[in-house]
């Protein structure tokens, strides 16, 4: 052996055992792993697809084993002879950035190993490699019900989430930061749960509360309260990139983009869940095609900036669309799965896995989706709605702790002397009609159409349009009972029903009826008669002067049997079979024989209690079941016999405020018309991959899709490319929300958490890719994503076991020796300060002057007025003018080429761009903003006003209110001396200006 | 800048994209040692190498320049006046109304040393022809106003992206404490369309957002208290609101952002008193006035927003923007002569050319040419066919993309000279085609900025002005 060749064997083993030792370069995995990546990423964007260079092909073994123009390319075993390692070695290849070192050695020694295949053909999303995700990606595989660690410290051993972090700051060799005092908690709860700063009142009665459950208590109080939707609303607007006019040249305003606004507002506060939050945003219009908000949500679909500045050109136009279209397709990625899916438009993500050809079934899945307006019916006024439903609340508990004892005297005086009844049955369903339509057993929702009133502890039905409908029944019925207390309005009437149960659309029902076939009969009424004939009983004499109890049984044989006040009505009969009502879709209706209203189905009268059973009751039962109903029913009458006139009169008041109040909630639970800015849904043609992203460049026909790499059940098979819309948004929104998508969790929770503690575990909250790099905490992320999940994706319970731990509790004081190890607090060793964002500083100003007008929902101010100029729309600055002006800063109206400089200057983002995570700026020009700008002014005049109203002419006492509404907190005596000074020469008011533009009123800490 | 609060977070993030990282890195490093944070903290040194250039001013004019009625000579279109293009497919242009060649309306000479082309559409500025470096191949990818004007400003056809004047703030920080680091003087007969979109910060934190002066009151919103106080009370209002904060911050640790917040004041009092200096015009001599064009009805609006774009670069400010043309729509208030070129041409120019040529003759004779940027764009050019019947020679043109002329002048430019070609009628762009990532490449270049390193992360990608394209030109560079 020449010395020449021995160095080269002793070269190639080196090599060979470097491969060997450092990365397996001689299986298949190692193939999949180490040589697939670096020939997709290096030499595939040439060599395969339909025009390969040099007809080389390297994306399959076969392939390229047979080799190009040359010749084979490769030859096994020999890695000099190849002119793959030839023209690697010499730079040739790849043309422009030659490969590293190392990874020319190991395309050396995978050819010298005999260059071993793996995959057939090469996936290069398999394996994430040093410079690309792949499938395995964590973000991407499932979520793992991580165990809390075991914390040995006793305070962070409270909350699961405290033994993570707790563990984590442990291996840095971090300690946590004590808690925070109560004063600082309160600020930092109301801001970061509300967006407002607590009022005096708020941080008194907190202060005072010493049980342990204060702060829980606090919280929960907070998440119920409306104006947390405000807060969490905006959050969710920076993302949407909710803007107000149409961006480009025209700028059109939308004049009814509103109401999606409020649609966000209305959903966080009542905690609607997550995944079916989405899936309304996504296809709302298509899943609930008769539900005005819902139709409302999927403005998010065209939130962004809109062209309507067409080009004759059909390309011209196309090419804009499509601009339009990957805009679209990013936000969707981005806001609901962290997923840049937008960067494949052109070629595959150079990062993550996801195809071109993922992008474009993207886009496909959403192409119907257009820009337009819609009219639809939206309920009124929710804010008075539910500012009703708060008093009604009160009231009625008021009214029953009036009641109760009365109730009690009665049924002990009935009860003395007789005998024990047997037990009552069962029923399902019970409304008793005492002031409200709450149903007793279930807390089965009913809604009251028409000019229905409560009287006298019963539902008064008219006869024209009065009835009460319930919520769909969330159980089967086959064999049943219904049972009703009624008193008729008059005798003379016809067809009218006090109890139905039907089909949600009303075809088929079965229901107590009054005189429809024979005049002042009873009967079992039901569609087309398939199940009535007469009972045959005598003429009804009583009902007009007192309530009656019917009841009517219906057996499984079909067998149908009539009871009045207990006893058999006429004679039981069969005719056809029993009816079943599938759970979901059937309801019972009250004063209406069935759905639609109207015509003759209408009852006049009043009905005192309503039951379904779930069974065929017996004769006895029944009897019994009336019996205990009688013995147990106490009318209002019977009340007021027993109590003392004044009680009397209190009690006649607050049903009358109560009446009072349920007609106002009746008017506003019906729906008006409104004019909405939303998503129309268009049916497209076919989707083409578009070859440098380019529409004049179209390739192969794509079906409406996901991206593949999320495991999700939704697509498993393809839609036909021609699919209408409806079938189109139906799948992506389910491909989003599937329960297996690990991204909609994981997302969502990391949002939640970068709110609250200022960073998420990870840093960019869209983007869970390869740029996003790994999460701080991961397996704190997949235990909050696991119960996330688990609890119903409801938002609620997430903010408060985020908000109740010890972490968040912290003190933000710096510490040094902590700072040097930790600069960005990732590990949480405080709790971060922070400067509240512009819209919080406007409100702020707004509520510790006084000033704040806190309505929720509506059209919103506008503090710009809009010109229309040569085509184009133009918004200036104007004053915010009264009390609609002085509404919270979510509802500005919010055009992309108007924007408030003074806003602006406190880093609120522009509409046009999706903002998951605000900048944070200090400047000049923020300053003067808040030192000059006229709301600084007119606030700090109302803010002196009210103030000397409580302290009157006191300076010191002027000065600690002052204090203690700004920054909740006593003033110093040094703070006082301060003020004084400063009073000697300047009014009230001029304090309240540099109040107004402390570091103390704008940070939280 | 700057809430150093957040700045460790970013600058994490820049570490990883750029030098700019590293240099705002060790500044703060120093500050920080210092034991105070600063709000100069930002570059005001090149980040990635020695730039030609320390400053900008844009003058962007809206609507669509006639580049064949310009800087573009074409003797053909008078050969080929009246007679139909000739081309494998019907031209696709914006309101598809195809109609017959029309020769320039104005006459080209040579001009000056250099020789250069400049129709006397622009009488003044074709004195000073030796200044400027024409760009006559430029390509658009959009014939749509509003994309087209995002993507010579962003390099993007969409809303939401910085524009190149955020990026330079961004990028080089301001000269000055005194001044923002990015100006706009919109036309005085209205904003351009999109209004402040057009100086949006996008992505960028806020403070690189272009501040627009105003044409009445305090060129700064809220630059003075809305109402009128008693004598030393906004002073003594500082006082006590400093002490406050000082106050505040004491016992809180190092907090740094509560240090630069209480600096931020000290800045916005500097501010007051640097913005009423820097746009009183008054300071200026007659003979610049006149130079300007200042008393002259026409020139007025143009020559005091030259005027005063000098001076602020004078004091420090990065990028100066000045917008000849306001929205579209008719009668026409900018460039878009679809209904008659000459008339509209006319007019437009009549309010720039004077101005725009003494300020290439102020910077030279005050020695800023060296190191100051001068660019005038416009978002496409227009069709060499007029926009009219098929058979007719109509006085309109309509918006071209793919061949139009932009020009630069000063710092680090070859002078009086033209770069690439259109085709013999001025259509499409021929030789050394150009597009606007090549442009914004070369501009950033001679700033000292290497166009593939100055990024921000947004979204899943390191955002670039010029996305993933761009090559630097550097044939036109001296």
């Amino acid at each position: 052996m020449s010395r020449f060749r021995l160095f080269v064997l002793l070269s190639l083993t080196a090599i060979y055992f470097a491969a060997h030792t450092s990365g397996n370069v001689l299986d298949e995995l190692a193939f999949d792993r180490q040589i697939a990546p670096l020939l997709a990423q290096r030499c595939l964007n040439c060599h395969s697809g339909d025009e390969t260079k040099g007809n080389l092909d390297l994306s399959s073994r076969e392939k390229a084993m047979a080799g190009g123009e040359s010749g084979p390319v490769i030859v096994p075993g020999n890695a000099d002879e190849s002119l793959l390692w030839q023209h690697v070695e010499s730079d040739e290849m790849p043309p422009k950035k030659p490969l590293a070192a190392e990874d020319k050695l190991r395309i050396r020694a995978w050819i010298a190993g005999g260059a071993v295949w793996g995959t057939e053909t090469i996936d290069p999303f398999r394996y994430t490699t040093d410079s690309r995700a792949g499938l395995d990606w964590w973000s991407l595989k499932p979520i793992q019900n991580s165990k809390p660690p075991a914390a040995d410290d006793r305070l962070w051993n409270k909350n699961p989430i405290d033994a993570f972090v707790f563990a984590r700051l442990k291996d840095a060799g971090l300690s946590p930061s004590p808690e925070a005092d109560k004063q600082t908690l309160i600020r930092r709860l109301y801001f970061d749960l509300l967006g407002l700063p607590p009022t005096l009142e708020q941080i008194n009665a907190y202060l005072n509360d010493s049980r342990d459950s204060a702060y829980d208590d606090l919280v929960d109080e907070l998440l119920e309260s409306p104006h947390y939707g405000e807060r969490w609303a905006r959050h969710w607007l920076d993302i949407v990139r909710f803007g107000e006019s149409n961006g480009f040249e025209y700028d059109e305003p939308r004049n009814h983009f509103w109401p999606y606004r409020n649609w966000v507002i209305e959903s966080l506060n009542q905690d609607m869940a997550y995944d079916e939050f989405v899936r309304q945003q996504l296809a709302g219009d298509i899943l609930y095609p008769t539900d005005g908000l819902a139709i409302t949500a999927t403005g998010f679909l065209v939130a962004g900036p809109h062209n309507t500045t067409l080009p004759d050109n059909a390309k011209m136009k196309m090419s804009m669309a499509q601009d339009e279209l990957e805009d679209l397709v990013g936000l969707v990625g981005q806001t609901f799965l962290g997923l840049t899916v937008n960067c494949s438009r052109c070629h595959d993500h150079k990062f993550d896995p996801i195809s071109q050809k993922d992008y474009y079934q993207l886009a496909a899945a959403l192409a119907g989706v257009t820009h337009g307006e819609r009219t639809v019916l939206l309920p009124l006024n929710q804010d008075r709605t539910r500012m009703i439903d708060a008093s009604l609340k009160a009231l009625l508990q008021e009214l029953n702790a009036l009641q109760e004892p009365v109730r009690n005297k009665i049924l002990a005086a009935r009860k003395s002397g007789t005998t024990p009844l047997l037990p009552p049955p069962q029923a399902r369903v019970v409304w008793e009609f005492h002031h409200d339509l709450s149903e007793t057993l279930l807390g089965l929702t009913a809604t009251a159409k028409g000019e229905t009133r409560f009287e006298r502890g019963a539902l008064v039905v008219d006869g024209r349009s009065a009835y009460v409908e319930t919520a769909p029944l969330p159980f089967d019925i086959a064999e049943k009972t219904l049972e009703v207390l009624v008193q008729l309005d008059t005798l003379d009437q016809a067809g009218g029903a006090a109890i139905s149960i039907q089909t949600l659309n009303g075809t088929v029902f079965d229901a107590i009826v009054f005189g429809e076939q024979q005049p002042k009969q009873w009967m079992a009424g039901s569609n087309s008669f398939l199940r009535t004939t007469p009972f045959g009983a005598a003429e009804e004499t009583e009902a007009a002067n007192r309530p009656v109890r019917f009841a009517i049984v219906y057996q499984q044989d079909g067998t149908i049997s009539g009871y009045r006040e207990g006893k058999p009505y006429g004679t039981p009969y069969r005719q056809g079979d029993l009816q079943l009502y599938p759970a979901g879709q059937s309801q019972l209706v009250f004063g209406l024989r069935h759905t639609p209203a109207g015509g003759n189905r209408m009852l006049s009268g009043r009905i005192h209690q309503a039951l379904l059973y779930d069974r065929a009751l017996t004769p006895q039962e029944v009897a019994t079941a009336a019996g205990v109903a009688a013995l147990n029913h106490i009318t209002q009458d019977d009340l007021f016999d027993a109590m003392p006139a004044l009680q009397r009169d209190n009690h006649r008041q607050m049903t009358a405020h109560i009446n009072r109040l349920n007609q106002e909630r009746q008017v506003l639970a019906n729906q008006q018309p409104q004019v909405v800015y939303t998503c129309v849904s268009t049916n497209q043609g076919v989707t083409h991959i578009l070859r440098r992203g380019d529409v004049g460049n179209p390739a192969e026909v794509v079906s409406p899709g996901g991206v593949s790499a999320v495991a999700s059940d939704a697509f498993p098979e393809a839609l036909a490319p021609n699919a209408p819309d409806a079938q189109r948004r139906t799948k992506l929104a389910a491909w989003v929300t599937d329960p297996h998508n690990p991204l909609l969790s994981r997302v969502m929770v990391n949002r939640l958490w970068l709110y609250h503690f200022g960073q998420g575990f990870v840093a960019t909250p869209s983007d869970f890719g390869f740029n996003g790099g790994k999460p701080s905490h991961p397996e704190l992320l997949d235990y909050l994503a696991h119960a996330f999940q688990s609890l119903g994706y409801r938002l609620k319970p997430m903010h408060r076991m985020m908000v109740t731990t010890a972490a968040y509790r912290q003190a933000s004081t710096v510490r040094e020796e902590a700072l040097a190890l930790d600069a960005e607090n990732r590990l949480l060793w405080r709790k971060s300060p922070s400067r509240i964002e512009a819209e919080a500083i406007r409100d702020a100003v707004l509520v510790v002057t006084g000033q704040l007008n806190p309505t929720i929902g509506g059209q919103g101010y506008r503090d710009v007025e809009h010109f229309p100029f040569k085509g184009s729309n133009f918004y200036t600055s104007i004053a915010e003018r009264g009390t609609e002006g002085h509404r919270r800063t979510i509802y500005r109206f919010t055009p992309r080429g108007g924007r408030n400089p003074f806003l602006d200057t406190f880093d609120c983002p522009d509409p046009s761009a999706t903002t998951p995570k605000r900048a944070t700026t200090i400047t000049p020009l923020q300053s003067l903003a808040l030192f000059n700008n006229d709301i600084v002014f007119t606030m700090a005049d109302h803010f002196a006003t009210s103030v000397k109203q409580t302290a009157g002419e006191s300076i010191d006492k002027q000065i600690k209110q002052v204090y203690l509404r700004a920054f909740g907190r006593e003033a110093s005596l040094d703070d006082v001396q301060l003020g004084q000074t400063f009073l000697l020469t300047n009014d009230l008011a001029a304090f309240c200006r540099v109040i107004l533009n402390s570091s103390e009123f704008i940070y939280v800490h | 800048m700057i809430n150093p609060l957040f700045t460790r977070r970013r600058m994490l993030d820049w570490s990883t994209a750029s030098l700019t990282g590293t240099i705002l890195t060790s500044l703060l490093m120093r500050d920080n040692a210092a034991g105070a944070a600063s709000l100069t903290a930002d570059a005001t040194g090149s980040p990635h190498f020695a730039g030609k250039a320390k400053r900008v001013i844009h003058l962007c004019l809206c609507g669509g320049v006639s580049h064949i009625d310009s800087f573009d000579y074409k003797p053909e279109l008078a050969k080929f006046h009246g007679k139909s293009l000739q081309s494998e497919e019907r031209p696709a242009t914006f309101f598809n109304q195809i109609g017959l060649i029309r020769k320039n309306d104005w006459e080209f000479k040579q001009r000056g040393q250099s020789g250069l082309w400049v129709s006397d559409l622009f009488p003044h500025l074709a004195t000073v022809a030796d200044e400027l470096t024409v760009i006559r191949s430029m390509v658009a990818e959009s014939a749509n106003h509003t994309p087209a004007t995002f993507e010579e400003n962003t390099g993007f056809r969409l809303n939401g992206f910085p524009v190149m004047g955020a990026w330079v703030s961004y990028g080089l920080g301001s000269e000055t404490d005194d001044l923002p680091s990015y100006v706009v003087l919109p036309d005085a007969r209205g904003l351009p369309a999109g209004g402040t979109i057009n100086w949006s910060n996008g992505f960028l934190p806020a403070e690189h957002q272009g501040v627009a002066f105003q044409s009445k009151g305090p060129a700064i919103h809220d630059l003075f208290p809305a109402r009128e106080l008693p004598a030393g009370q906004d002073s003594t209002s500082r006082e006590l609101l400093a002490e406050i904060n000082r106050r505040h911050a004491l016992g809180r640790g190092s907090e740094d952002a509560l240090v630069a917040r209480m600096r931020s004041y000290e800045l916005a009092a500097k501010m007051q008193l640097a913005v009423p200096l820097v746009t009183d015009l008054n300071q200026e001599s007659m003979a610049t006035r006149q130079m300007y064009g200042l008393d002259n009805e026409t020139t007025a609006d143009f020559a005091r927003r030259c005027l005063m774009a000098r001076r602020l670069l004078e004091q420090g400010v990065r990028f100066v923007q000045l917008f000849s043309g306001g929205s579209f729509g008719s009668p026409r208030i900018n460039w878009d002569g679809h209904e008659d070129v000459k008339e509209n041409h006319t007019r437009e120019a009549g309010r720039m050319d004077q101005p725009v040529a003494a300020l290439l003759k102020d910077l030279r004779q005050r020695g800023m040419l060296d190191d100051t940027l001068v660019l005038c764009t416009s978002e496409f050019g227009r069709t060499p066919f007029t926009q009219s019947g098929a058979d007719q020679v109509g006085t309109g043109r309509d918006h071209n993309m793919y061949g139009f002329s932009i020009w630069m002048a000063g710092a680090g430019l070859k002078h009086g000279v033209a770069y690439g070609s259109t085709d013999e009628l001025g259509w499409k762009a021929q030789d050394k085609p150009v597009h606007w990532y090549d442009y914004h490449a070369t501009v950033m270049h001679l700033l000292g900025i290497d166009h593939q390193r100055l990024t921000y992360y947004h979204n899943g990608i390191q955002r670039r002005l010029t996305n993933v394209h761009g090559e630097v030109l550097r044939d036109i560079l001296a």
